[in-house]
C-alpha cells in the first residue's frame, strides 16, 4: 500500500514538474528558450577563406572547359575582401561538335575549302589554367528558412578584377603548313600568292591572355566556419576558340590592311560550386 | 484507532495539497527574490531604481524571507511611484498607507482629502513659475522598443499575382529566344498557387551559326519557336531575409515552378527554296525562382525555367525530287528532346494591394 502511494506521489509530482510547458496546450519549439535579440551570425571580418571548387563552362561553343581549383580570400571587412582564384581544367567536345566532326571530309582538300577533321580538331584551342584576382564586395547578409525547419544564414558578394588564362593549341606542323598566311611570299625569284586557305593556317589561339574578370554568387554558411558556395564567374579576355577565319578576309591572323584580327575580347562564363572554409574557425563575439 | 500508516498516507494527500496551493499561487518562476541590481534596471529610471534598492536593501537588512511592509521615505515613495516598475509603484502605495497607520498593515480605507480652497488655488497659479524647458534628451533604446517575432512584411493567402516578364534562351548557342510573357496566379494559401502563363518569341542568331556555315562549311538546322502556353504550379520551400549594407531588411523568397503546356516551333529551311513547316508542342516545364518583396502590392522576380519537349528538325535530305514539301519533310523529320532553359525577370502586381493580419501580434 505505501509503495502505491509513493508511486502515486511521485507522479503526481512529475506532473506539476512539468506543468509550465503544458499549462495552456501550447506546443513549443527551441525558440521559446532562445534569446531574444541575437548576435550577427555572419562575421568574417579579419578571416581567411579557403574554398576548393570545381568549374565548368557556361554553353561554350565548341568546347567544354572542366577543371578544379581552389579560390583564397582575405576579409578585410565583413562586407569587403581580397583574392585569388585558380583552376586548372580539360576540355570535352560540345554536342555541336561531336555533330560536325563526322560530316567533315577525312583527308584535307584545298579545292573544297572545307577543314579535313583533323584540320577542325586541331584548330581547337584548350584552356588548361586559368585565374583571377579581384576585389569582393557583399552587400546582403541574412538568412533564410527552409520548409520553416532549417534556418541558415547566407550573403550574396559581386566581385570584380584582372582575370589570366593560359591558352595552347596543338596543330600539328603538318596540318599548320601555311608559311605566310594571307600574304604572298617569295619562292627564290617566284612570289607565290596567298592560298587563300585558312584551314591551313596556324590558328595563333594559344599563349597567355590577360582581361577582365567578373563574378557573383552566394554564400550559404553551414556553421562558424563551414559554407557551400555557388558563383557564376566571367573571364573576359580575347580568343578565337575554333582557331579559323572569323573575318573572312580567308587567313587566319591580324590583317595588316584593315587591322581586325580574328581574335576578339570575348566573355567565358563559368559555373562554380565549392565549399567555403573561414580561418580562424571560431569568432570571437561579444556576449 | 488510526495506525500509523493511515496517517502516512493521510500527511502525504496534505503535503501534495499544499504544493498545489503554492504552484496556484504563482510566484516567480526561479522561487526566488530578484535582488536590488536587477530591480534597479527593471525599472529603468534612476531615481525609482533608488528607491527600490533602498526598500529591496532595508529588506535584505531584515535578514528574513517573510514578506514585510517597508515605511518608505519621503523623496524615495514618490519617485517610486513615479517609476515605471510596477514593484516600485505598488511598494510606495503601501509604504503611503502604512504611514497613515503606522502599524505597517495595509489600510484599505481611502484617505479623507482635505476640502479646496479656490481662492488660494488661483494665486497658486498665478504665482506659479513656468518650468523651464530644457534640452530635449533623446532617452535610448529599451528592450520595449525591440519587437521579438517580426512579422512577415508581405502575405500571399488569396491574392491573384500579375507577373509581366521577359526572358532570354541561356543554352542554345546557335539562336537567342527572347521572350515577352505574362502569367496570372492565385494564391491559395501563402505557400501554394496555381496560375496561368503565356509567351511570344522572337530570335537572333548568333556567331556560331555563322561561324559554323562559313568555315565549317556546314549549314545548321535550327528551330525557332513562336508562342508558349502553360499551367503552372508554384510552391514556396524557402523564405528568408537579408540585409543590404547594413541598413535596409529585404525580404525575398525562393519558389520551385512545375507545370504542362503547349508551344508551337517552326523549322527555319536551310535552303529559302523549301517550305519549312510548324510543329505543336507539349511543353512541361519546371523552374525555380527569387522573388523580392519591395512594397505590400509589388515585388520583383527572376529565376530560370526549364521547357521541355520533343521537336521535329528539317531532314537533312532535301531536294527537288525527296523531302520538297512541307508534309514530307514534317514526315520525315529527326526528332529531339530539348530543354529550352530561360531566364525569366519581371515585376508582380499584387491584389488586392494591401493586407491586414487578423492575429493578435
Amino acid at each position: 500500500m505505501s509503495n502505491k502511494l509513493s508511486l502515486l506521489a511521485a507522479l503526481i509530482g512529475v506532473a506539476f514538474v512539468n506543468q509550465d510547458a503544458r499549462a495552456d496546450g501550447r506546443r513549443l519549439n527551441s525558440l521559446h528558450t532562445d534569446v531574444a535579440v541575437r548576435h550577427r551570425r555572419l562575421l568574417v571580418a579579419n578571416r581567411f577563406e579557403l574554398a576548393p571548387l570545381f568549374e565548368s563552362t557556361i554553353n561554350p561553343e565548341f568546347q567544354h572547359v572542366i577543371g578544379g581549383g581552389a579560390k583564397l580570400e582575405y576579409h578585410l571587412g565583413d562586407m569587403l575582401s581580397i583574392g585569388v582564384v585558380g583552376v586548372g581544367s580539360t576540355q570535352l567536345h560540345t554536342a555541336l561538335t561531336d555533330r560536325i566532326l563526322p560530316t567533315l571530309e577525312s583527308n584535307a582538300d584545298p579545292a573544297t575549302r572545307e577543314p579535313s577533321q583533323t584540320e577542325f580538331s586541331q584548330h581547337l584551342n584548350s584552356m588548361p589554367v586559368h585565374g583571377a584576382a579581384y576585389l569582393s564586395l557583399t552587400p546582403w547578409y541574412g538568412k533564410l528558412a527552409a520548409f520553416s525547419a532549417a534556418y541558415v544564414a547566407f550573403d550574396f558578394y559581386f566581385q570584380a578584377g584582372v582575370s589570366y588564362a593560359q591558352l595552347i593549341n596543338n596543330c600539328d606542323s603538318s596540318v599548320c603548313n601555311d608559311p605566310s598566311p594571307g600574304m604572298a611570299r617569295m619562292q627564290g625569284a617566284e612570289t607565290i600568292p596567298a592560298d587563300n586557305n585558312p584551314n591551313n593556317d596556324d590558328p595563333q589561339n594559344g599563349g597567355t591572355r590577360i582581361g577582365l574578370y567578373l563574378g557573383g554568387g552566394i554564400h550559404v554558411f553551414l556553421n562558424d566556419f563551414l559554407a557551400l558556395d555557388l558563383t557564376v564567374r566571367d573571364y573576359a579576355f580575347s580568343d578565337n576558340p575554333s582557331g579559323a577565319d572569323y573575318n573572312a578576309d580567308l587567313f587566319v591572323g591580324k590583317n595588316p590592311t584593315t587591322g581586325d584580327d580574328d581574335n576578339r575580347f570575348l566573355h567565358h562564363l563559368f559555373f562554380g560550386a565549392g565549399v567555403s572554409i573561414m580561418i580562424p574557425f571560431t569568432v570571437k563575439r561579444t556576449p | 484507532m488510526r495506525t500509523i500508516r493511515h496517517r502516512s498516507g493521510s500527511l502525504l494527500v496534505v503535503a501534495l495539497g499544499v504544493a498545489l496551493a503554492g504552484t496556484a499561487v504563482g510566484g516567480p518562476k526561479k522561487g526566488k527574490k530578484p535582488p536590488a541590481a536587477e530591480k534597479k534596471g527593471k525599472a529603468g529610471g534612476t531615481a525609482a531604481g533608488s528607491a527600490e534598492g533602498a526598500a529591496g536593501g532595508t529588506e535584505g537588512a531584515s535578514g528574513s524571507d517573510d514578506i514585510e511592509i517597508d515605511q518608505p521615505k519621503a523623496g524615495a515613495g514618490s519617485a517610486g511611484g513615479g517609476g515605471a516598475g510596477g514593484g516600485g509603484g505598488a511598494g510606495s502605495a503601501a509604504g503611503g498607507a502604512g504611514a497613515g497607520g503606522g502599524s505597517g498593515t495595509i489600510d484599505m480605507e481611502e484617505e479623507e482629502k482635505p476640502a479646496g480652497n479656490l481662492e488660494q488655488e488661483l494665486n497658486a497659479t498665478q504665482t506659479q513659475q513656468t518650468v523651464k524647458a530644457g534640452e530635449v534628451k533623446k532617452t535610448p533604446l529599451s528592450w520595449k522598443d525591440i519587437l521579438v517575432v517580426v512579422r512577415k512584411p508581405f502575405l500571399k493567402l488569396r491574392r491573384t499575382e500579375l507577373f509581366p516578364f521577359v526572358a532570354i534562351t541561356m543554352n542554345d548557342n546557335m539562336l537567342t529566344h527572347y521572350t515577352i510573357g505574362g502569367e496570372f496566379a492565385y494564391w491559395l494559401t501563402d505557400v501554394l498557387a496555381v496560375g496561368v502563363e503565356g509567351q511570344y518569341y522572337t530570335h537572333n542568331f548568333n556567331e556560331p551559326f555563322d561561324l559554323v556555315a562559313r568555315q565549317a562549311r556546314r549549314l545548321p538546322t535550327v528551330n525557332q519557336y513562336n508562342w508558349s502556353a502553360a499551367l503552372d504550379f508554384h510552391y514556396v520551400p524557402v523564405y528568408g531575409k537579408f540585409a543590404v549594407f547594413d541598413r535596409k531588411l529585404v525580404a525575398w523568397e525562393v519558389f520551385f515552378t512545375a507545370g504542362v503546356g503547349a508551344g508551337q516551333s517552326e523549322v527555319i529551311p536551310r535552303d529559302t527554296k523549301y517550305p519549312g513547316f510548324t510543329n505543336f508542342l507539349i511543353m512541361p516545364n519546371a523552374g525555380a525562382a527569387f522573388r523580392f518583396f519591395l512594397a505590400k502590392w509589388v515585388t520583383i522576380n527572376f529565376g530560370i525555367r526549364d521547357y521541355i519537349f520533343i521537336d521535329k528538325f528539317e531532314p537533312t535530305d532535301r531536294s527537288p525530287t525527296m523531302n520538297s514539301t512541307a508534309s514530307e519533310a514534317q514526315d520525315h523529320a529527326d526528332s529531339s528532346l530539348i530543354n529550352n532553359i530561360m531566364f525569366q525577370i519581371g515585376i508582380s502586381f499584387w491584389l488586392p494591394t494591401s493586407f491586414e493580419y487578423t492575429t493578435f501580434r
